[in-house]
């Protein structure tokens, strides 16, 4: 009984579980939606220079948007503890179906997907028993605080990490800088890989650090895993299980023009049997939605917790509501505003070379200081600090105020990937 | 002569309102031809990447289809289309041709070639004649390219018929660079090597999934060594190859590895 509940949650917080990458496939959404996708980006190409609208986000109706209590319980942020569990579940599971063999495994996921979160989590002592192996815990391997290495220092390094028992690196591009000493410590990690030198252990990788080392190791052959892509479906169940825990009322959400229902997802209606609910037509947003964030959870959500509304009065009556054990009401919890209402973060206009680098720096390295992008880019420290509080007015890139970390935004992401695109910047496979 | 070839017959029909509507059709197409030669050129540099070089090569075949478009409408206003007619008309259009502006027909005819064949199109990194640059327009007659030093040079189509056309990118955006590094014999090879593709490989600007390459030659006055790699763009390639060759030549020196001081010309 135990081992269910623990699946059903695994099931609901990584759904789709654990695939090989080369299995990931992006959720598909209807050709008119593509279409006027495509035409807006270009038009939004078109227009830069024209217009010189600083607004990063336009809220067009006249609904609130959620308080901070009602996003806490409607749309709060994932509990990467349990993304942990799911993941050591996935990897046990394909390890057991034999579909997993190598001793490294190669966990690459896009921005946001809260998988380094979750790996960073593998040695937490609150939850030893679902994630250790074979009664042993897992060692977390953080970076050092300079990067810069010669093959022989970053031999070393290594020679000092205690690689025999099973090792976790959360995230692979804090190990490295694109600069000519910021190498050493990744090619010595995959020499020692590839020869065999190391006990078990998981990488975890953001997608465009994987994409360039990728390209600088022709030959090697890592076959790496990646969560499922979160299709419209999916989505549906990680949404209701972040609003609703494990309570056993699904959360309500309708669309604000035509209130069609968006969740509970149909699947949730059969089990309840409920003849009301089964006549219930659904919305095409969470399809959408997929197809927008291109599968990515984290992604997906920061444009959930802005599509979701509230009226001004519901705040008591959510809170209320919260108090019950067992509420069940047709009424929505919520409601969603249509994706086309929804104006995502535009790029400011400004030499797409000098943005371009930058951005692409952000996503290799998964977030960088203003120095470390300095060396990174080539871009001077004054051009630098334009750029970014450009991009940050835009809210296309943040500042981690504690260590000063530049990052660029899950809501400002798909906006940052299409122009990288069109200016032929290298992307990330997801 | 005129009479035998049916030209004077052919023209008979043309009255002064053919004529004046002749003229109105020739002058709205002139307007549209320079609206798509001024216009589609600007969109495209907003639009970069692929979609530039598609827009760009679009303006040339979108005038001869123009041109096109107008002969056929315009003959049938001042002359009746028949057979008779219009082998009169271009029987004589062609002896004019032929004898008066030999060199302007060839390389008319050149032009239709170049939109069909498309030895370069605007966008195009090319080299005729050792002059090279970027193909700026394709007009009628002539391609323009624009030099790295801003100049700019006008190639006759008809030069298609016996030169030697280099094209860089070829209707891509991928172009390679090259850097060269001359350096003193004994050092260690596969050490610069491995140096030399680091430095292209963190350069900003260079697109890692296409290949970077070191290659080397043993010549009598030490190695030299060519890094080839792509830029993201192509405009960008001799920043590319400033930055390429100025990294590499600090980190070489830093490595202790020296340059020659003057290459031996052997025959």
């Amino acid at each position: 009984m135990k081992d269910k509940t623990n699946d059903n949650t695994a099931d609901s917080c990584l759904p789709g579980g654990l695939i090989p990458a080369d299995q990931w496939a992006l959720p598909q959404t209807s050709v008119r939606r593509s279409l006027k996708d495509a035409i807006r980006h270009a038009l939004k190409q078109l227009r830069a220079g024209v217009s010189q609208a600083e607004e990063p986000f336009e809220s067009m109706d006249e609904l609130p948007e959620l308080s901070a209590a009602q996003q806490r319980r409607l749309a709060p942020e994932p509990d990467y503890s349990h993304q942990a569990e799911a993941i050591a579940c996935s990897l046990r599971q394909a390890r057991s179906e034999g579909s997993l063999s190598r001793e490294v495994v190669c966990l690459v996921a896009p921005p946001f997907s809260g998988v380094a979160q979750a790996l960073a989590r593998f040695s937490a002592p609150e939850k030893p028993d679902s994630i250790a192996r074979d009664g042993e815990k897992w060692r977390i391997i953080a970076p050092p605080k300079t990067l810069s290495f010669n093959d022989h220092e970053a031999g070393e390094w290594w020679d000092k990490q205690d690689l025999s028992r099973p090792w976790v690196i959360p995230e692979l591009a804090d190990f490295w800088l694109r600069s000519l000493s910021g190498l050493a410590l990744v090619k010595e990690l995959f020499r020692r890989i590839a020869n065999g030198n190391t006990g078990a252990g998981i990488v975890g990788s953001s997608s465009w650090c994987w994409r360039y080392w990728g390209h600088y190791l022709e030959n090697a052959q890592m076959s790496p895993w990646t969560p499922a892509p979160m299709e419209a479906e999916r989505l549906g169940i990680w949404f209701t299980y972040l609003a609703s825990g494990k309570s056993d009322s699904p959360v309500v959400a309708r669309m604000t023009g035509d209130g069609l229902y968006v969740l509970p997802c149909p699947e949730t209606d059969e089990a309840e049997n409920d003849k009301k609910s089964k006549k219930r037509k659904y919305s095409t947003f969470l399809r959408d939605l997929a197809a927008t964030s291109r599968g990515n959870p984290g992604v997906a959500l920061a444009i959930w917790q802005r599509a979701l509304r509230a009226r001004p009065d519901d705040d008591a009556k959510l809170e209320e509501a919260e108090d019950k054990a067992h509420k069940h009401s047709e009424a929505a919890d919520c409601w969603v505003v249509p994706l086309g209402r929804l104006s995502l973060p535009n790029m400011p206009q400004s030499k797409e070379g000098v943005t371009g680098f930058i951005l692409h720096g952000l996503l290799l390295h998964n977030g960088l200081d203003a120095e470390s992008l300095e060396i990174v880019t080539g871009v001077s420290t004054y051009e630098l600090s334009l750029v970014l509080s450009r991009l940050k007015r835009a809210e296309l890139v943040s500042c981690d105020q504690l260590d000063g970390r530049w990052q660029v935004t899950p809501i400002g992401y798909p906006t940052v990937r299409r122009h990288l695109q069109s200016w032929g910047f290298p992307l990330d496979q997801f | 002569m005129i009479d035998d070839l049916g030209i004077k017959a052919a023209f008979a029909s043309i009255t002064g309102q053919a004529l004046l509507k002749a003229l109105l059709v020739v002058v709205i197409a002139s307007l549209i031809t320079v609206a798509v030669q001024k216009v589609l050129p600007r969109v495209a540099e907003k639009l970069g990447g692929k979609p530039r070089l598609y827009l760009l090569a679009s303006v040339p075949l979108l005038r001869l289809l123009i041109i096109l478009a107008t002969i056929v409408i315009v003959v049938p206003i001042l002359v009746e289309p028949s057979f008779e007619n219009m082998v009169a008309i271009f029987g004589a259009l062609a002896l004019a041709l032929g004898f008066a502006f030999k060199d302007y027909a060839n390389s008319l005819i050149a032009g239709i070639v170049t939109l069909y064949e498309m030895p370069y199109r605007p966008g195009d990194w090319i080299e005729v004649d050792g002059q090279y640059g970027q193909v700026r327009a394709i007009n009628t007659r002539a391609a323009e390219i624009i030099t790295p030093d801003d100049t700019i040079v006008i190639i006759p189509h008809n030069k298609l018929w016996n030169s030697l056309i280099a094209n860089g990118n070829d209707g891509t955006d991928n172009l390679m660079c090259v850097a060269d590094f001359h350096l003193e014999a004994n050092h260690d090879v596969s050490q610069v090597r491995d140096l030399l593709r680091d430095i292209a490989f963190t350069s900003p600007r260079t697109k890692t999934w296409q290949p970077v390459l070191v290659i080397v030659f043993n010549k009598p006055w030490g190695m030299h060594y060519r890094l080839k790699a792509y830029p993201f763009d192509p405009k960008d390639q001799f920043q590319f190859i400033s930055e390429l060759t100025a990294r590499g030549s600090a980190e070489l020196a830093r490595q202790g590895v020296k340059f020659v001081s003057a290459p031996v010309s052997v025959n």
